[in-house]
């Protein structure tokens, strides 16, 4: 009775401590079970009985039980279980159906004691009170659970499942005199120990063989029961039918299940097929474990965990012939590994994430947020017209602006819908595309388009010209040059575009050069901002020169201004395509206001010199090139052109290529032109825009491009007397060897247009066939089908 | 900074790992560790459940779409180391093949760009990268990559179809002789660029070196424009790259660091013109 004195189970003074470690046995494992000290832990199998002492750094063998000569059937175990409140008291299940028990403290080298041979078959079990020192339990395969009184010869009573072999019997912690007992065919049985005529409650738990089944430690109403249908239940054992609290999904049959100690929803599970693995569920979160211990080899046969009252040390063997001890902070954690967010940008520059609703987990920090339902979320961003290309700087990449209601793609449907490609003089059609642009708030791009008209439509207009004003400029060589400064001075200071009117208009050392172009932007769009200046500078520039002389001059100036005018347009053109509403006033003052200012002063500051060089080339040029085809430029809105291409604007790069056709075709390499042909073309369908794709793919002038309207249409012909699809040949039935294209009508071979009836495939001549069918709706060929045409 | 729109209550019993549009931004599948799949119709704001497809055993990572030009094509992958391509057949979704030649985890599912046929690249936690073609009559070929990547792979994505060389004399009809590549990122901390040869084989092309822990999301960027290549990485350590190769013929790729976030980025995922890159990290903030 001293012994029952120790009987508490509080953790010692000293936490455990220990490592991931395993030591290698001599055979497979089947069972083990630690002693109450939890400092020894006994491992039992067919050819196996020992008992091992866990070590900080190792496991030691202390004791083999497998004595004599010849090994009895008697010690082949099945299971294995250590007495928790005697430290040498032990009990094994026997293969032949044998229950033996061992006593420790027995001075000779054969520590068995007592032997029950009741059973007929393997018993499957074998438990100890939890509380009484001399009754054991054994369930077996021959369908009946024994209970035992260690001081008696045999059993003190017998239970009869009534139903198919028993697979694991457990002593509740709850009630002394309770016990649950699982059955191959999917029952669980609730027993009181003193009435064995009949159980208390039976209920089906599991499709299939129920394995194992542990009593919560704490909550002791619940039972979790593991089967072969991959489940593990957590039942409510208190109410008045049993009630299913939890289901763990796992991969494979659960083998055997243990809850951890002092985590109230984690349980331990091992499977006896397939998986290898230890996995430790928490069964509010069914279908992902929270822990995996992974270092078996081979299907593990037993789990236990060292302490009642420490969850981190478990202990397993396995059919790999070895025993481990697994460390819970060593455990891959597949709770951790997985992707707790999914995201994908949608067609409309939407973006979808799913994110865990909390991100915050619960006190333990390993338990999971309870009962966490996430969904995704739907975003929609709208790019800050600040942010450089790309959002390269980090600071750019975290700034947004809330734009409910628009996506920041519709500018690209609106645009494709309405740009006219052809059909129109050059002229108009830049003037409608440069409209629509500004319409949709692209101000950069309608400027593009407007340049654009100015390069390709007016020298016809005025080549006489040209020499003219060259000669006056070459007269005046300091004003390309200042222009050039003008401009770069302009790009530092500027954030917007409205600024850079606003700075022409306020700087008065400004040329004509540059009014003459900005002009025609302001006039047309720019009311909002300096609009009034603007026209003001013109008059400047108007009293420098003859009315007319200027008026002839402007395009000319725009010449020698457009590669000044268009490279600074490189330098952010982002901002206006993205825009997806005009930038009004404040929008601009409020951006110039945010820090990102700077970041695109940055930008531009990087850019300016090649503005510079460039203007400085152009200028070169402008002196000493008196005449300026368009051609000049070609490389130049080749340059444009693959910039907007590189920013993702292909919709302008394929736009421009189609309507300028020939004049910048042959600057541009074929295969950059398919490739930008194909990515438009690609995204117009994407976007459901088949006309315009189909318009696209027509306009195309390159020869993969086009073939693609004919790529995916196919031509299925009967022939007209077998009726059967014609396969090589158009004309010519390969089954009936007959010419298919006769006329109905004259019975004569159709040459040219053919036209027939795809329900009977009968057809012949157009105007014979559109005569017939005045007078009649039936097939001509008598078939006496109705024929149909479209 | 950025407004909720729309958010679908998709009755995910756990956590949800990914969710893709389809090609024409109307349908959004998720998938969850509760081990289905869902398809939403999302167009016009709504949200109704299409399909609930149930067929894997563990969670489920990721989910891909098909080109629309091969049907309605949804691959899966899940914890229970298979791979799942659903097919809409007259309205439901069914399963129509099973893939199960890895010996672990499967992370990542990525189709081939649809100029290549039928081609879904598999990433997978033993390490190995396997690529499924469909070779008509509900037949796939597998061709596998071992030790792809030590100790797992976590990310597959295809290059956008680029022909080499000029297509000018390409007798028209006949199929470009397209170079296939894809890049994988994986728990070797390493981005690899496979590269398929011209006897059918994939060959490692490339070793990215830059980030220093396990890298989680790759994506190669939208070949829009000039074809300059470009990736970005996301990996354990917080940090994003980009990564581009200028020069095609030396194929050098340099990396430029985006951003140090201190916590785990999940996922890179690029606009569909190449110039917005959305970036998920754990701390719940939507770059």
């Amino acid at each position: 009775m001293e012994k029952m004195s120790r009987v508490t189970t509080a953790l010692s003074s000293s936490a455990l401590t220990g490592h991931t470690m395993h030591c290698h046995l001599d055979a497979p494992a089947n069972a083990i079970s630690v002693c109450r000290d939890a400092a020894q832990v006994v491992v039992a199998g067919r050819s196996i009985f020992k008992i091992y002492a866990i070590e900080e750094e190792q496991f030691v063998e202390k004791l083999n039980l497998r004595v004599g000569r010849k090994p009895s059937l008697n010690l082949s175990c099945a299971d294995v279980v250590w007495h928790q409140m005697d430290e040498n008291l032990l009990a094994t299940a026997a293969t032949n159906g044998v229950v033996v028990t061992w006593n420790l403290g027995r001075p000779s080298r054969n520590k068995q004691d007592q032997l029950f041979t009741e059973h007929k078959r393997t018993v499957n079990k074998v438990c100890f009170h939890p509380s009484e020192a001399h009754v054991l339990l054994s369930g077996s395969q021959d369908g009946f659970m024994k209970c035992f009184d260690l001081r008696r010869k045999d059993s003190v009573s017998t239970f009869s499942g009534q139903s198919e072999s028993v697979r694991d019997v457990q002593f509740s912690i709850r009630d002394y005199f309770t016990f649950a007992s699982t059955f191959e065919n999917g029952n669980v049985q609730l027993w009181d120990i003193r009435r064995p005529d009949r159980c208390e409650r039976m209920f089906t738990a599991h499709n299939g063989p129920v394995f194992c089944c542990d009593w919560h430690p704490e909550d002791r109403g619940w039972l979790a029961t593991g089967g072969r249908d991959k489940m593990v239940k957590v039942w409510d054992m208190t109410t008045q039918r049993a009630k299913e609290v939890h289901c763990v999904q796992t991969i494979a049959s659960v083998a055997r299940v243990k809850w951890r100690p002092e985590c109230r929803h984690h349980l331990a599970t091992c499977s006896m097929m397939v998986d290898h693995n230890i996995y430790v569920w928490d069964v509010r979160r069914p279908f992902v474990p929270a822990a995996m211990f992974e270092e078996h080899r081979d299907v593990t046969t037993g789990i236990a965990w060292r302490h009642p009252h420490d969850p981190s040390f478990l202990l397993s063997g396995s059919k790999d012939s070895t025993l481990c001890q697994h460390l819970f902070r060593d455990a891959s954690q597949p709770v951790e590994r997985a992707n707790p967010e999914g995201l994908c940008y949608g067609l409309f520059g939407d973006l979808a994430f799913a994110a865990k609703e909390s991100l915050v987990a619960a006190e333990s920090g390993r338990k999971p947020y309870a009962g966490d339902r996430r969904h995704p979320i739907f975003f929609k961003r709208k790019l800050d017209p600040a942010e450089p290309f790309a959002g390269l700087a980090s600071s750019a990449l975290s700034v947004f602006e809330m734009e409910p209601g628009s996506g920041s793609m519709s500018w690209f449907v609106d645009t494709a819908e309405r740009y006219a490609l052809a059909g129109r003089p050059l002229a108009e059609l830049c003037d409608h595309n440069s409209k629509v642009a500004r319409e949709l708030g692209r101000n950069q791009v309608a400027q593009t388009w407007t340049m654009l008209r100015i390069i390709y439509c007016s020298p016809g207009l005025v080549p006489t010209t040209n020499l003219n004003h060259s000669v006056g400029k070459g007269s005046s060589c300091g004003l390309p040059l200042m222009n050039s400064f003008n401009l770069k001075d302009m790009a530092q200071g500027l954030g917007s575009e409205t600024r850079l009117d606003r700075s022409k208009g306020d700087t008065r050392s400004d040329t004509v050069l540059l009014d003459s172009s900005a002009t025609l932007i302001t006039n047309e769009d720019n009311e909002e901002t300096e609009g009034s200046d603007v026209p003001a500078d013109y008059l400047l520039g108007d009293a420098e020169g003859e009315d007319d002389e200027l008026y002839l001059l402007d395009p000319d100036h725009a010449h020698t201004e457009e590669p000044e005018y268009v490279l600074p347009q490189e330098a952010f053109p982002l901002r206006h395509e993205i825009v997806d509403t005009p930038p009004g006033p404040e929008n601009l003052q409020d951006k110039a206001d945010s820090p990102h200012v700077s970041g695109s002063e940055a930008d531009v500051a990087s850019l300016a010199p090649m503005d510079s060089s460039f203007s400085l080339v152009s200028v070169s040029h402008a002196l000493y090139d008196s005449r300026l085809p368009p051609d000049f430029f070609s490389a130049l809105v080749c340059d444009m052109l693959r910039f907007y291409a590189e920013q993702g604007d292909v919709q302008m790069a394929v736009s421009v290529l189609i309507v300028l056709g020939e004049r910048v075709r042959k600057d541009i390499d074929e295969q950059t032109q398919e490739h930008w042909y194909a990515s438009y073309i690609d995204l117009l369908q994407r976007f459901c825009l088949w006309n315009v794709s189909n318009q696209v793919v027509k306009l195309s002038t390159s020869r993969a491009i086009s073939c693609l309207n004919q790529a995916s249409t196919t031509l299925h012909v009967n022939c007209s007397h077998c009726k059967r699809p014609m396969s090589s040949r158009g004309w010519v039935c390969d089954r009936c060897h007959r010419c298919a294209s006769m006329c109905a009508v004259c019975h004569h071979v159709v040459k040219g247009l053919f036209v027939w009836c795809q329900g009977c495939s009968h057809g012949g001549h157009l105007q014979h066939i559109m005569k017939w069918l005045e007078g009649s709706s039936h097939c001509p060929a008598g078939c006496g089908h109705l024929c149909e045409y479209s | 900074m950025v407004s909720v729109i729309n958010t679908v209550d998709t009755s995910h019993e756990d956590m949800i790992h990914d969710a893709q549009m389809d090609y024409y931004g109307t349908r959004l599948a998720t998938c969850s560790s509760d081990r289905s799949v869902k398809i939403f119709d999302v167009r016009n704001g709504g949200q109704i459940l299409i399909a609930d497809l149930r067929g894997h055993e563990g969670p489920v990572w990721q989910v891909a779409w098909a080109h629309p030009m091969y049907g309605n094509i949804l691959a899966s992958c899940s914890y229970d180391r298979k791979v799942i391509i659903w097919k809409e057949e007259n309205g439901t979704w069914e399963k129509t093949h099973e893939h199960t030649g890895h010996d672990s985890s499967v992370n990542s599912v990525c189709w081939a760009p649809h100029d290549y046929g039928l081609i879904l690249a598999c990433g997978s936690s033993d390490g190995a990268i396997s690529l499924l073609t469909y070779t008509g009559e509900g037949q796939w070929d597998v061709k596998k990559i071992n030790n792809a990547h030590t100790i797992g792979c976590n990310a597959v994505s295809w290059a956008p179809a680029v022909v080499p060389g000029s297509l000018i004399d390409q007798p028209s009809g006949q199929k470009p002789n397209y170079i296939k590549k894809f890049a994988s990122g994986g728990c070797d901390n390493l981005i690899k660029l496979w590269k398929e040869e011209e006897d059918g084989q994939w060959k490692e092309e490339q070793k990215l070196e830059a980030h220093s822990d396990w890298v989680r999301d790759v994506a190669w960027a939208p070949s829009i424009g000039l074809p300059t290549s470009t990736i970005a990485s996301c990996s354990q350590d917080g940090r994003v790259f980009v990564w581009t190769c200028d020069d095609a013929s030396s194929n050098t790729w340099s990396p430029k660091l985006l951003h140090k976030f201190n916590d785990v980025v999940w996922h890179v995922s690029w606009s569909i013109t190449a110039n917005i890159l959305a970036v998920s990290e754990s701390q719940q903030n939507e770059q």
